[in-house]
């Protein structure tokens, strides 16, 4: 009976050359593989900075593997240092893969329902190990990206690094920055707590305004899912927000860093006039090679920056849970994300199809077109005085637009409701539901006698209560008192009751308003320690 | 210094010795794999489903009048996920019953799972025994296997006789030969049974045509 013939490779070289060299051969293989191109004695070469030999091996990792096959060999000397760019593309695609590690850990506890989504929050943030520091690393990790990718935009700007040849790297670009608001606009809902439901329900409504009604009806119905937001609404946001905008952020990031690579970085204004070749002529003696140089160098980024970002998520930063979304009631001083604020800000000014629809199109249509008007060849500050002064003034109506979006331009109601939402707001918890529940004294305290209180905490309360209150005294309001009282409810349960009261001087009568919050002895909302 | 013809890249990896910066980037790269390694045990802490206590996994108090008489079918309790047996001398003197296992009169709480591979299986009154619809499981009403591919006997639950007053007169004990479950017989003053769906007695090994160890 004829037996297999077995035929192992390594048994043969071990033969020929002695076990030990045989074993190094192979592990350099392995080598060589895996880096597709570097051998053992290549890599440590890498890591000494040593010369390379010629031909050059550390190229073969760009040319033939997959992981760096867009990535350059060599940089221009003058975009090695931090300036000009402060390498915030690349912070904004290291604040991309942050999120999606980020947001797939969440993944696994979250289920876009309403009847389950607030749960899986509460979940999320009490039971489960890690839980808060994902969610906060999560929520800081997409306010640093609108942060970064904002400020890409404007380096890039102000650089004028978007002339020819990179007109159609900057509209990308602008695709991007679109894709980043909207990621975040759209895990904004996820939550489903009060200021997730208003947020996006005034986000939907903007998008119904669009004109022609029939767009915008049918806009409305695509993005909510059903006339009110519900149970369709929640999960088409889900969608979009987890493989919909992802997908559309890696194409278009594709497209975006490829046409970075083939014209190059732009180099320092004073370096390159629009126009002119810098990826394909840099000479030997202004090249930073890729390996060694930027890859520890990004390796080391990466580092620091995830260190960054976790130690701020676990110390500092605490990403707010607020009640469970209603739909029947929208809290006062309801206020849109910050990054938002801008256009809360131009809602308040008028006609919603100009404020909110036209008049954003607008800018978009400018910040896309804008390599098409501004079409100097120089790159230099001096010689675009006129264009900087107008990106200038953009980011002051920006600021300007964003104040008038907070809750302090034109929508504050009347004094004594302002009084009290001093202590108990209606979109996070306030002094007094984060005050130390201990130190809540049973009895009845008038805010004009705020020095005489018994505890630390009830003296700060009352203190912030008093002044309020002096507001709301005027010609038509005299005689104005506040008032809170401190009850036993139930078992570690406090009754506060919070009462403004004041003489209407138009009709001589006391008039008052109060608003109750019962406070529980373990209530949690998420302050930290 | 760029050499032109290199020896063998074996030989020259161990020639270089090592310098400081590569012997940096060495503990720099241990400390990244040994972060990486924790974030991987932090991982899986953090996706580990955590149990809750209540509903299944908990305690249900049954009422001693809700206690299937003796030798009749046995009674289900699906939120419990257990079905409850009350072993009389009929079924004492069945003589399918494998004698590895001595069986004693009193009440079992049986576990619904089947100790195969999962499936529920069915009291079928005709032929007097549990059946398995899966791979054909076969258990008598002791819970003891008689057939089919299972390799042990059914698991059972912890019972607690209780009384009026609250105190335990007596709860399921390992037997002696093979650490099951044993029957509780309720005694005088029982007024319920306590059975705890967290904690599971396994079935004895029993792997024999027929029944047996």
């Amino acid at each position: 009976m004829a037996l297999f013939r077995v035929h192992i490779p390594i048994l043969d070289e071990v033969k020929s050359k002695g076990l030990k060299p045989a074993l190094r051969d192979k592990v350099d293989d392995i080598f060589t593989r895996v880096t597709a191109g570097l051998n053992m004695r290549d890599v440590r070469g890498v890591l000494r900075d040593d010369l390379p030999g010629r031909p050059n091996p550390r190229l073969k990792p760009h040319a033939e593997g997959f992981w760096l096959h867009m990535k350059p060999t060599y940089y221009h000397n003058l975009v090695d240092g931090l300036y000009p760019t402060f390498r915030l593309g690349w912070l904004s695609v290291y604040a991309f893969a942050f999120e999606i590690i980020t947001g797939v850990y969440l993944m696994i506890y979250y289920t876009p329902s309403p009847l389950v989504a607030y749960e899986n929050m509460l979940d999320i943030l009490s039971n489960v190990p890690f839980g808060r520091l994902m969610r906060d690393m999560h929520k800081l990790g997409a306010e640093v990206m609108v942060i970064v990718v904002a400020l890409h935009m404007l380096r890039t700007f102000i650089t004028g690094s978007y002339k020819f040849p990179r007109q159609f790297t900057w509209a990308t670009g602008v695709i991007l920055l679109g894709v980043t608001l909207i990621l975040s606009f759209s895990g904004y809902l996820l939550p489903w707590d009060q200021l997730s439901l208003w947020a996006v329900t005034i986000g939907a409504s903007m998008a119904e305004a669009a004109p022609p009604e029939v767009v915008g009806t049918n806009l409305n119905l695509l993005v909510r899912g059903a006339p009110e937001f519900g149970a369709g609404g929640l999960l088409r946001f889900y969608l979009l927000h987890i493989i919909a905008l992802p997908l559309a952020g890696i194409l278009a990031l594709g497209v975006h860093y490829y046409k970075v690579i083939l014209h190059g970085h732009s180099l320092p204004p004073g370096a390159e006039n629009a126009g002119e070749d810098t990826a394909r002529k840099v000479p030997m003696n202004v090249r930073t090679y890729f390996m060694p140089t930027i890859l520890t160098r990004e390796l080391w980024y990466v580092s620091v920056f995830t260190f960054l970002l976790v130690a701020y998520s676990a110390f500092v930063f605490h990403a707010p849970l607020e009640p469970h979304a209603d739909p029947l009631v929208t809290p006062l001083h309801i206020t849109s994300p910050w990054y938002f604020l801008w256009l809360q800000g131009m809602l308040k000014l008028g006609d919603k199809v100009l404020w909110g629809v036209i008049l954003p199109t607008v800018i978009i249509g400018l910040l896309v077109s804008l390599p098409y008007l501004e079409v100097g060849p120089s790159r230099r500050y001096g010689d675009r005085r006129l264009g900087l002064s107008a990106g200038l003034l953009s980011v002051i109506v920006l600021a300007a637009l964003s104040y008038m979006g907070t809750p302090h331009y034109a929508v504050p109601t009347s004094p004594d409701q302002e009084a009290v939402a001093s202590l108990l707001p209606q979109t996070q918890p306030g002094p007094l539901r984060l005050a130390p529940w201990g130190q809540l004294v049973l009895g009845s305290y008038q805010a004009a006698e705020w020095q005489q209180a018994p505890t630390p905490a009830m003296r700060e309360l009352l203190h912030t209560f008093d002044d309020e209150i002096n507001q709301v005294q005027s010609s038509e309001r005299q005689n104005v008192e506040g008032i809170m009282v401190v009850e036993d409810w139930q078992t570690d349960l406090k009754k506060v009751t919070l009462r403004v009261v004041w003489t209407d001087m138009t009709t001589n009568q006391p008039n008052e308003f109060s608003q109750t919050a019962f406070l529980h002895r373990s209530s949690d909302y998420g302050q930290g320690e | 210094m760029s050499e032109a013809v290199a020896p063998t890249p074996a030989e020259q990896g161990t020639s270089l010795p090592l310098s400081r910066r590569e012997f940096l980037y060495y503990l720099w790269g241990i400390s990244i794999a040994v972060s990486l390694a924790g974030s991987g045990g932090a991982t899986v802490w953090f996706a580990l489903p955590r149990f809750r206590r209540g509903e299944f996994g908990g305690v249900f108090t049954i009422p001693v009048d809700q206690i299937p008489p003796p030798d009749t079918p046995p009674k289900e309790f699906p939120e419990g996920r257990f079905w409850l047996v009350n072993i009389g001398q009929k079924t004492l003197d069945d003589s399918r019953q494998p004698l590895d296992y001595p069986e004693g009169p009193g009440v079992k709480a049986l576990y619904k799972v089947c100790v195969h591979l999962g499936c529920l299986y069915k009291w079928v009154d005709t032929n007097d025994r549990f059946e398995c619809p899966c791979h054909g499981s076969k258990y008598l009403k002791s819970g003891s296997r008689i057939d089919g591919p299972a390799r042990r006997n059914l698991d059972v639950f912890i019972i607690e006789a209780i009384s009026a007053a609250g105190e335990v007169l007596s709860r399921t004990e390992p037997a002696m030969n093979s650490f099951e479950g044993t029957a509780v017989e309720p005694p005088a003053g029982t007024e319920s049974f306590r059975i705890d769906t967290g904690r599971r007695v396994q079935g004895a090994p029993n792997s024999k045509p027929g029944g047996g160890v």
